[in-house]
């Protein structure tokens, strides 16, 4: 795999979507290619980043209530 | 009226996934008060529809694509209003911070308010947003994504693609602004 491959397939990577070999050969790839796994670790760290940032909201207490009042 | 013990508990299990469906909404709607009828809307349709759920599969994404539908349906009226990414080429944030000398983890990522974030995911068109949602947020597999949003797998990874080039041109721009980053010439990065 060179480096053109990896950077291709670095967002299935990233999300664990390749199949067991693919994981494998792309893997052997970063442990090797310095540059592919910093850029491998910021595509890690900015999908992280997005969760954490849009996971804070709650649901309104009050409104949890009135759906269960509704639903159940 | 009492409801059936059936209802209930379809009920009681739909509720739990209530956190990725408000949440969902809100970053659909961008709007809380939107955001609640959705989500109400979209649990009545669900009880409504029960019959229609394969008990053992995923009801997360069940939940979620009735929900995606109705916003389509009900708050933008047609899906054509829907505007796609404009074709921007590669933009490739971490090799365009790493030409300017920054160390893009430590000096951009870690710097940037959530708020930010957060404000680049809603900018994102509603057909890229709701991807990232689904893949980076909600942790769907390509797989339980396409099904949810009714698409081929190949278009759940070229829309997610696209939405990751963008949001990173959106968290440029902003380090930018805020002074995080020196801004420089262009931000075009040629395809590898």
């Amino acid at each position: 795999m060179n480096c053109n491959d990896c950077i291709e397939h670095l967002d299935s990577y990233v999300d664990r979507e390749l199949n067991n070999t693919e994981m494998l050969e792309l893997k052997l790839h970063l442990e090797t290619c310095p540059p592919c796994a910093d850029q491998y670790d910021f595509q890690v760290h900015l999908k992280r980043l997005v969760k954490v940032c849009c996971d804070k909201d709650e649901v309104p207490p009050a409104f949890r209530e009135k759906l269960r009042q509704i639903l159940l | 009226m009492a409801e059936s013990p059936a209802r209930t508990a379809f009920a009681e299990e739909a509720l739990t996934h209530l956190d990725t469906l408000y949440r969902g909404a809100l970053r659909l709607t961008r709007d809380p008060d939107q955001a609640q009828d959705l989500v109400q809307e979209a649990y009545l349709r669900a009880l409504r529809y029960q019959h229609s759920y394969q008990p053992g599969t995923n009801m997360k994404a069940w939940l979620f694509a009735i929900m995606r539908n109705l916003f389509w349906d009900r708050f933008k009226g047609s899906r054509k209003e829907d505007v796609s990414l404009d074709d921007v080429g590669e933009f490739v944030l971490y090799e365009k911070l790493r030409d300017e000398g920054a160390k893009p983890e430590a000096d951009v990522l870690d710097k940037l308010a959530a708020s930010e974030v957060v404000a680049a995911v809603e900018k994102l068109p509603p057909l890229h947003r709701e991807v990232v949602l689904l893949v980076d947020v909600e942790g769907f597999s390509y797989k339980d994504a396409a099904q949810t949003l009714g698409v081929p797998i190949g278009t759940v990874m070229s829309r997610l693609h696209r939405a990751r080039q963008q949001l990173q041109r959106s968290l440029y721009d902003y380090a930018v602004e805020s002074g995080i980053v020196r801004a420089s010439g262009t931000h075009q990065v040629p395809q590898q």
